[in-house]
């Protein structure tokens, strides 16, 4: 469905070259849901944004349906972005607020084609319908709803051109508990309903581990380990991976949170450690490890892990 | 007791109207004892923490009724001079949650650790800097010696924070109220100021309030929790009371509305409705509007019913 | 004030402000031939007659008159005509063009930004009178020099603030979208950019008024601006100075016209941008 080849993003900044994204590839499966999953600053964000075309990459592909975006002529370029949509993490700077529900949610559609005035209305109201708003919201401002109404309208906005993919930049972490299940369960629905294709973007491991069947953990710009969330999350072989899964506080008293897994703090963008770029911060750390970048190694079906340890001990 | 609060309400009178922040809590901390307040943005749990130390938003915020007692002295009626003397970064002491803004960028942290030190006469001179130094050697800031006279900028995320818990357990407070301290904070970051907390909690018997969003943060680090939903405090209790067995319909549903490591993939079960407004709030149980549980009683504000072992629950459910 | 039986939108209402610059748009609006005096009318026997509650004032010549006799308030009231007009064009075109230009500096950035911005530097390091004495010379002196060199001056005010608006507005969520979703530039200009930057604008015109009052009588006070026999407060200025130490009023009177303008257009502006402010409205 979408596949990513050796992405590379660097930033030019007054303090230097920030290597944002360096050599990331990954193919998200159709009407699977792909997790991009790190610390903040780790670059997850940059390529959601060189998916949906806001940034472009300083090499490497993206391919959607075999086809290279880069390469695009302006009409498929036009098809593309019909076809994918995006839900970003604050309800309150994705919506604009001097405009109506029904203007946020038209404009997508009307980007791409001339609905008569009734078939834009009828259209509003479906769209509403799915995300369980009445067809009324669509005469109101974002400002008259709840974080939870304002990501629903999102999505629905989302919705409006039936995209097959979905890019969700961390869309609940700005919400309240109680109204995330909401907002996960209906993306759930929907991608059942409709058969999309979801890419998350998201740092709550919990919420990865429940929403997604296949994940790529990203530290400082390069994949780490990558594959089926189950495999990825029972046996992580990555020590990147098992220090990020150690150091979940979990909702039980009884567990003991691991201390140790990961010392030290994430380096900068602007000057990463050389190769693994976890080295610094690894217990398993050995001669390799600061010298070359580890290769991603088979770790079963699909299971992927850039880690020198599983050069002699493959799965 | 350190500290015992009894029906505490505090108001903010906004032009919109009298918004009931806080209505009615109870709560006590034991000496080196960690209390969860935890509850969804808007349940009043940081305005909580802020009036335990009269720190509430200028012209609107009035404590209506109810005492705070620390060490049996009563802050309520305290005098606004004698709070900032004695109280304020001394015997309490607050820890923020975002470590950018609580350090001011343009003095040296060695100034902004001594700060309260110097404020509340405790060293001058050499004696003071000895003792920023041993402060920021308690929160484990790397050779601390040579980094007096650095800045905010030169130091991490983590490290910010370290700082900032140095500033609050600088002089030797009682009660240490830490509001969402881990939340700007990376997992692997977290985990290193929750075993810091844990450790100036040893080391000093200082008792801790950790006020938190997070259920998972608040299982690693208290001994007991309280739950609050709109202003009140639904149910509290030892946190293997509140995780094992919940007893109130909000505690269970926030709960099970939570995605755990490690369980199956099964469908979360979600709250249905959001939170009531705070101005006029419904007279009887306040989460009744999206409880399963409902009946016709829950009109009428539910009565707080002891389950043994410092465990309660504020609902009619229970009553029966 | 706290009047119940006014609507809930005008309560509140600077309206001390909001009478003065209603009474100085009425005498721009009804023009000198309306006025019971014709504010050119000599009247020698009237000359330095002082104003009408001082000894040998008269009601006839209530703010007093000037050298050669003439009305000072009709001259004040046919001044507001000038002051008017030039901050209507002043204020168009100068708003106009800065925010054109700093939407355009703040959306694209780069070389685009880079090039408005050192064009803002430069124009912000030209003294304006300098600038306005060069065109004064080339141009004739007159109103729509005045404008001109106003709008020379001011553009570069609203493209920096205007700029700094877009910077933060590109950066939220709802932009990216409408780019994710295919929507054009010249959209997203429109929908998404303008209504946001319109309460600014707003602002920065009211608070420009006074401005462009002060900068319209300093040029004619100096010579490049109004000429006679059209009337401008900062002609009348220009013409009593030389005789401020026995006709004080010649040259207080339009003083206090054009600070009480200036005064209520800032109040007024500050008001409407409380006012404006979805933040400060919401409590």
């Amino acid at each position: 469905m979408l596949e990513l080849a050796g992405i590379t993003k660097h930033y030019r900044t007054r303090n230097g070259v920030v290597r944002a994204v360096e050599d990331v590839s990954f193919t998200v499966p159709p009407k699977g849901t792909m997790a991009l999953v790190g610390e903040s600053g780790c670059g997850k964000t940059t390529i959601a944004k060189i998916i949906l075309q806001l940034e472009r990459p300083i090499s490497g592909t993206v391919r959607f349906e075999g086809a290279d975006i880069a390469t695009m002529s302006r009409a498929a370029l036009h098809a593309y972005r019909r076809q994918v949509a995006a839900v970003f993490q604050d309800p309150y700077s994705s919506l604009n607020p001097r405009l109506r529900v029904h203007r946020i949610i038209a404009e997508p559609i009307l980007a791409h084609e001339r609905p008569g005035r009734a078939a834009l209305d009828k259209r509003i109201a479906e769209v509403l319908d799915i995300v369980g708003l009445p067809a009324t919201a669509a005469t109101l401002y974002p400002h008259e709803f709840s974080g939870g109404q304002r990501q629903r309208i999102a999505i629905a906005r989302a919705l409006a051109l039936q995209p097959r993919l979905m890019v969700l930049d961390e869309p609940v972490s700005a919400l309240d508990v109680s109204i995330r299940a909401q907002v996960l369960n209906l993306l759930q629905d929907i991608q059942a309903e409709f058969g999309l294709t979801y890419l998350i973007i998201a740092h709550d491991l919990a919420l990865v581990e429940h929403f997604s069947s296949d994940v790529a953990v990203i530290y400082l710009g390069r994949v780490a380990e990558s594959g089926p969330t189950e495999p990825v999350f029972a046996n992580p072989r990555h020590p990147y991976t098992q220090a990020l899964l150690a150091a979940v506080p979990l909702p039980d008293p009884d567990h003991v949170l691991s201390e140790t897994a990961a010392t030290g703090e994430i380096a900068s963008a602007l000057n990463p450690p050389s190769g693994c770029r976890f080295h610094p911060r690894c217990p398993h750390v050995f001669a390799p490890c600061p010298a070359t970048v580890p290769p991603a190694y088979p770790a079963g079906a699909g299971h992927h892990v850039a880690c020198h340890l599983l050069k002699d001990s493959p799965a | 007791m350190l500290l015992q609060v009894e029906n505490l309400r505090m108001h903010l009178h906004l032009r919109r109207g009298v918004l009931q922040a806080v209505d009615g809590i109870n709560l006590h901390v034991a000496e080196g004892e960690t209390l969860g307040l935890v509850g969804e943005s808007g349940s009043g749990k940081t305005l909580t923490g802020l009036s335990l130390l009269r720190l509430l938003p200028k012209g609107s915020g009035r404590i209506e009724s109810g005492s705070i007692r620390l060490d049996g002295q009563e802050l309520t009626t305290l005098p606004e001079a004698e709070l900032a003397r004695d109280i304020r970064g001394r015997r309490i002491a607050m820890i923020m949650q975002d470590p950018m803004t609580s350090l001011n960028p343009v003095f040296s942290i060695g100034d902004q650790v001594g700060g309260p030190l110097r404020n509340h006469d405790i060293a001058r001179g050499t004696a003071l800097r000895s003792a920023v130094v041993d402060v920021l050697k308690r929160v484990r800031i790397p050779s601390p010696e040579d980094r007096l006279g650095d800045y905010p900028h030169q130091f991490s995320g983590g490290q910010r924070q370290r700082i900032v818990a140095a500033m609050a357990i600088g002089c030797t407070p009682r009660l240490l109220v830490a509001d969402e301290p881990t939340t700007a904070l990376d997992v692997t970051i977290q985990v290193q100021i929750i075993a810091l907390l844990r450790q100036i909690q040893h080391d000093q018997g200082v008792g801790i309030i950790l006020i938190t969003h997070d259920l998972g943060v608040a299982a690693s680090l208290c001994r007991r929790i309280a739950v609050m939903y709109a202003g009140q405090i639904v149910e509290t209790g030892p946190v293997r009371a509140i995780y094992r067995s919940p007893s109130h319909p909000y505690t269970q549903a926030l709960l099970a509305a939570i995605p755990r490591l490690h369980s199956k993939r099964t469908r979360l079960a979600a709250i249905p409705g959001q939170p009531p407004s705070l101005i006029d709030p419904p007279s009887g149980c306040r989460f009744a509007a999206r409880c399963p549980m409902r009946m016709d009683q829950c009109a009428a504000p539910p009565p707080t019913v002891d389950l043994g072992d410092g465990h309660s629950a504020a609902c009619w459910k229970l009553a029966n | 004030m706290r009047a119940s039986w006014l609507p809930e939108w005008a309560r509140g209402l600077p309206w001390l402000p909001l009478l003065v610059l209603a009474a100085v748009g009425l005498c721009a609006a009804i023009g000198e031939d309306m006025f019971p005096f014709d504010p050119n009318q000599l009247d020698l026997s009237a000359a330095f007659r002082p104003p009408a509650w001082q000894e040998k004032g008269s009601l006839l010549n209530p703010l007093g008159a000037d050298n050669l006799g003439r009305d000072i308030l009709s001259r004040i009231m046919a001044g507001s005509r000038v002051s008017v007009i030039v901050c209507f064009y002043a204020i168009l075109f100068s708003g106009g063009i800065g925010a054109l230009a700093g939407m355009i500096a703040g959306y694209f950035g780069g070389i685009v930004d880079a090039v408005l911005m050192r064009l803002i530097e430069i124009q912000q390091s030209i003294p304006a009178i300098a600038l306005a004495l060069i065109l004064a010379a080339a141009l004739e002196p007159g109103l729509s020099t005045v404008v001109v060199v106003i709008v020379l001056t001011y553009w570069a005010w609203y493209a920096r603030i205007i700029r700094g608006e877009i910077i933060a507005l590109k950066g939220r969520d709802y932009i990216a979208f409408a780019r994710v979703a295919g929507v054009g530039t010249a959209t997203i200009f429109v929908r998404h950019l303008l209504p946001n930057i319109f309460n600014t604008l707003v602002v920065l015109a009211t608070l420009q008024v006074g401005q462009v009052i002060l900068f319209e009588a300093s040029l004619s006070f100096l010579g490049l601006g109004i000429q006679q026999p059209d009337i401008s407060w900062g002609l009348m200025l220009a013409d009593a100075r030389q005789y401020i130490t026995n006709a004080w009023w010649a040259i207080t009177m339009p003083g206090i016209a054009i600070m009480l303008t200036c005064l209520s257009a800032n109040v007024f502006g500050d008001w409407l941008r409380d006012r404006l402010d979805p933040k400060l409205r919401q409590l």
